[in-house]
């Protein structure tokens, strides 16, 4: 058995159909509008069962799930209030471009990096 | 789309592709330019010293490409519909092919201004319009009468002497910038947008602090053709301060100045910094022919 065995890549897809994907909004979250117009998104984390042991020795509670907040800013909320589970990558760097007048690549580097985070951080999924 | 081009213009060379293509990779002389579906173009070029053998550049083509591409490689003759679009240079055609990708191009050399260009379209199922790969070709230059070298990329555009030389450049989203330098004075062309969201919270003169480290002295606002500005400078003082600034690592001469098109979206910005006095009519040409398209 290779105990250094090279994990096999995972199914690399095109940049078309990498567009052409639907971001839809974790259901476990919760977001919340602040006066200024920004959202703030409430998620759950999920801790190591080495750190929640290590909490709770030191007298925390055992928690396992945590709740984590990210304020938005004003682009960034724009994008989130876009997200309807319906409209692809593609449609959301459009309407980002044409909102803002950037040039498409300027919106596509933009809006693919914001949704690579949040998908990062498990608050949206890609159909 | 045929009816839609747009200019790119970098390092010399100049030429129109349509307005969907989007630069993708962008080299000192070389550039990527990218369709919806992945790379359609590729260019290189160099100034050349001395005599230019297209046999001999085939040649370093064939062995830079990998086994089965170095076998594909095949140069023809310029075919006839682009003959007539590159009578000004001396050129040579190829082809290669490796599965169901492919390429097409030309290796040009400019006799006026000793300039050899490579430039290749790219397929990958089917080949772009023909007549699109004609026009591309048929608005290729490498050189100017006026000794100022255009630069036009994305949404700037901008027309520089050709003795200040492009020694950093930055396309991120929302902040373009390129630093051209000429012994030891530099200037420095910005791009921000998108601007509504810039100056909301803020106008433009303290948006020019935030981009520029002035502390001391207050930018001055104006209005010049409908669009806000802001100028700033700073120069030393006396007749022993303006001596003394030649022997300093630093440059002493400053001037910055910001103006806010309304209409595109856009902040644009010109920075000189110098040992020696800035000479304002240079930056004046280059504020005037500086724009966003």
């Amino acid at each position: 058995m290779k105990v250094f065995k090279k994990k096999p890549p995972g199914p690399a897809i095109s940049r078309t159909e990498a567009l052409d994907r639907v971001p839809v909004k974790n259901r476990q979250i919760s977001e919340d509008r602040l006066e200024t117009g920004v959202v703030v998104i409430q998620y759950p984390v999920t801790i190591r069962p080495f750190f929640a042991s290590l909490v709770k020795r030191f007298g925390g509670q055992e928690a396992r799930i945590q709740m984590k907040k990210i304020e938005l800013d004003e682009l960034g909320t724009e994008v989130w209030d876009l997200l309807d589970g319906r409209r692809s990558v593609r449609h959301l760097i459009k309407s980002f471009a044409g909102t803002h007048q950037l040039e498409p690549r300027e919106a596509e580097v933009s809006v693919t990096q914001f949704i690579r985070e949040l998908g990062r951080r498990g608050l949206v999924a890609m159909k | 789309m045929l009816d839609q081009w747009k200019e790119m213009a970098w390092y010399g060379v100049s030429f129109k592709i349509p307005a969907d293509w989007q630069p993708a990779r962008i080299g000192n002389r070389y550039l990527l330019i990218e369709d919806e579906f992945g790379p359609a173009m590729e260019i290189k070029w160099a100034r050349i010293k001395g005599h230019f053998s297209h046999q001999a550049h085939f040649k370093r083509l064939g062995s830079l490409q990998k086994r089965q591409i170095r076998k594909s490689v095949r140069p023809k003759a310029v075919s006839k519909e682009w003959q007539k679009v590159l009578a000004d240079f001396e050129a040579s055609e190829f082809s290669w092919k490796s599965g169901s990708t492919g390429g097409r191009g030309v290796i040009l050399f400019c006799p006026t201004c000793r300039n050899a260009s490579l430039i290749q379209f790219f397929y990958k199922n089917t080949f772009t319009n023909p007549t699109v790969l004609s026009n591309i070709l048929d608005s290729f230059r490498d050189h100017r009468e006026d000794d100022q070298i255009l630069w036009s990329a994305y949404d700037i555009r901008a027309l520089m002497p050709a003795v200040f030389k492009l020694k950093r450049y930055r396309f991120e989203a929302g902040h373009y910038e390129l630093d051209f330098a000429d012994r030891g004075q530099h200037i420095i062309l910005y791009r921000w947008a998108p601007a509504s969201v810039l100056l909301s919270k803020q106008d433009l003169a303290l948006f020019a602090r935030s981009v520029s480290a002035i502390r001391k002295i207050t930018p001055v606002a104006g209005k010049m053709d409908g669009c806000d500005t802001v100028e700033w400078s700073a120069a030393p003082a006396g007749n022993w301060g303006r001596w003394l600034s030649r022997f300093k690592g630093k440059a002493s001469y400053h001037w910055l100045g910001l103006w806010h098109l309304e209409a595109k979206n856009r902040i644009l910005g010109v920075r000189a910094e110098g040992k020696k006095p800035l000479n304002t009519e240079l930056l004046d040409h280059i504020c005037t022919h500086y724009e966003s398209v």
